[in-house]
């Protein structure tokens, strides 16, 4: 029972998902695109089930028009930009990709106004962290075995004394 | 047959396990799902909740022929499936919310409170709750009367909790009668029937157990009766 009690405290009080840093200072990598002036902030591995950002500071004299993030895989993201900001951002959900994968391209293009291009490849880790479900699992089984045994030895308890009485 | 309730129960559990090694081992983490692990929960999850259903209804069978007829045993069997009810229901309700904490996510205390599944199972669990706590007095034929009245209630709270995640607001999946049912993996299939088969045994062999205990303790009162 002190067992089951115990369980359910934690349920109640555990929290569900784990805070997602959207800040320079949380990214691992940095590059710098010297052609363009943009300096780049991105965390190499890309987690499964969490968000995934990319901070990009534009250059002091902006003239570009939009950014697109291409991966080798097909997914792509463009992005307009906002010329009142400094520092800008784009995300990948957690759920983009389901499959671990090393070294997956991930192609940089940079569109003037004038329509000229320019850009560059990043390579990111797609890195599948383990299952964290694990402990519902073994809770929820554990339900169902705790459950049948007590109550067979309950009615088990109840049976013998009865017979005694008899 | 001399033990015709352990077979019962022997069978139960090897089918039980037999689901546990198809969940676990078989078919491996799940696609498509937030918690891949937690989704194994379904395998014992849905058919403690269907037995659950079956337990209520017994119930409220066993309380119309006491009320009709004054049968001892329809009123033994209404309490001795109340008993079974709140611990498959028990065994439903503690699975599901692992299961929904995982997949989910978010607060238990709020998600019970406004999905209308989750709401009308835990009230139809705590009225029989109600009325195993009722019980628990001296067995009067007024008691056996109030118990009965408080034992049909399932009529309408079983279908209630059944059909609320088919028409009031809720995330609760509903396959059964749906498209959805004919798309579900074969293995899938196998295991739950697996597990809805063990647990069907072991509910017969518990409610055969708890009914002898029932007989027992009315046997001893008569005599105990006879001797005043």
């Amino acid at each position: 029972m002190r067992f089951l009690a115990l369980l359910l405290i934690i349920l109640l009080f555990s929290g569900s998902s784990l805070g997602e840093c959207r800040n320079k200072d949380c990214m691992t990598t940095q590059f710098k695109f010297e052609t363009m002036g943009h300096t780049f902030h991105y965390d190499k591995v890309f987690n499964i089930g969490t968000n995934w950002y990319i901070i990009f500071d534009y250059p002091v004299n902006n003239t570009n028009k939009t950014i697109s993030f291409e991966f080798s895989t097909g997914i792509s993201k463009e992005h307009v930009y906002d010329n009142d900001l400094v520092t800008d951002s784009i995300s990948f959900s957690g759920s983009t990709f389901s499959e671990e994968n090393l070294n997956l391209v991930l192609n940089v293009i940079i569109t003037d106004e004038d329509n000229s291009t320019n850009g560059f490849n990043l390579n990111i880790d797609i890195n599948k962290p383990p299952a964290d479900d694990l402990f519902y699992l073994w809770g929820g089984m554990t339900v169902f075995w705790t459950a049948i045994g007590a109550y067979v030895l309950y009615i088990s308890i109840k049976f013998n004394k009865l017979r005694d009485k008899l | 047959m001399k033990f015709e309730r352990e077979v019962f129960g022997l069978l139960g559990f090897l089918l039980v396990l037999g689901a546990l090694y198809f969940a676990l081992i078989e078919t491996g983490p799940a696609k498509f799902f937030t918690a891949p692990n937690a989704q194994k929960l379904f395998y014992l999850h849905v058919p403690s909740g269907l037995i659950t259903y079956l337990a209520f209804l017994m119930v409220v069978g066993g309380s119309i022929i006491f009320l009709y007829n004054g049968s001892e045993y329809a009123d033994r069997l209404a309490k001795s499936s109340t008993e079974l009810g709140i611990v498959f229901g028990l065994m439903s309700l503690a699975s599901g919310t692992f299961w929904m904490k995982a997949e989910w996510g978010g607060d238990i205390v709020s998600r019970f409170l406004t999905d209308m599944r989750l709401a009308t199972t835990l009230a139809m669990w705590l009225l029989y709750i109600a009325y195993f706590v009722y019980r628990r007095q001296p067995e009067t034929l007024q008691v056996k009367k109030n118990a009965a009245i408080l034992g049909l209630s399932g009529m309408l709270m079983v279908p209630l909790s059944y059909l609320s995640s088919r028409y009031l607001r809720s995330h609760h999946p509903v396959i059964v009668g749906t498209e959805d049912q004919g798309s579900l993996d074969p293995s899938l299939r196998f295991g739950l029937y697996l597990g809805l088969f063990g647990f069907l045994f072991i509910f017969i062999f518990l409610f055969k157990f708890r009914m002898e205990i029932e007989k027992m303790e009315r046997d001893i009162f008569k005599v105990k009766m006879e001797k005043i």
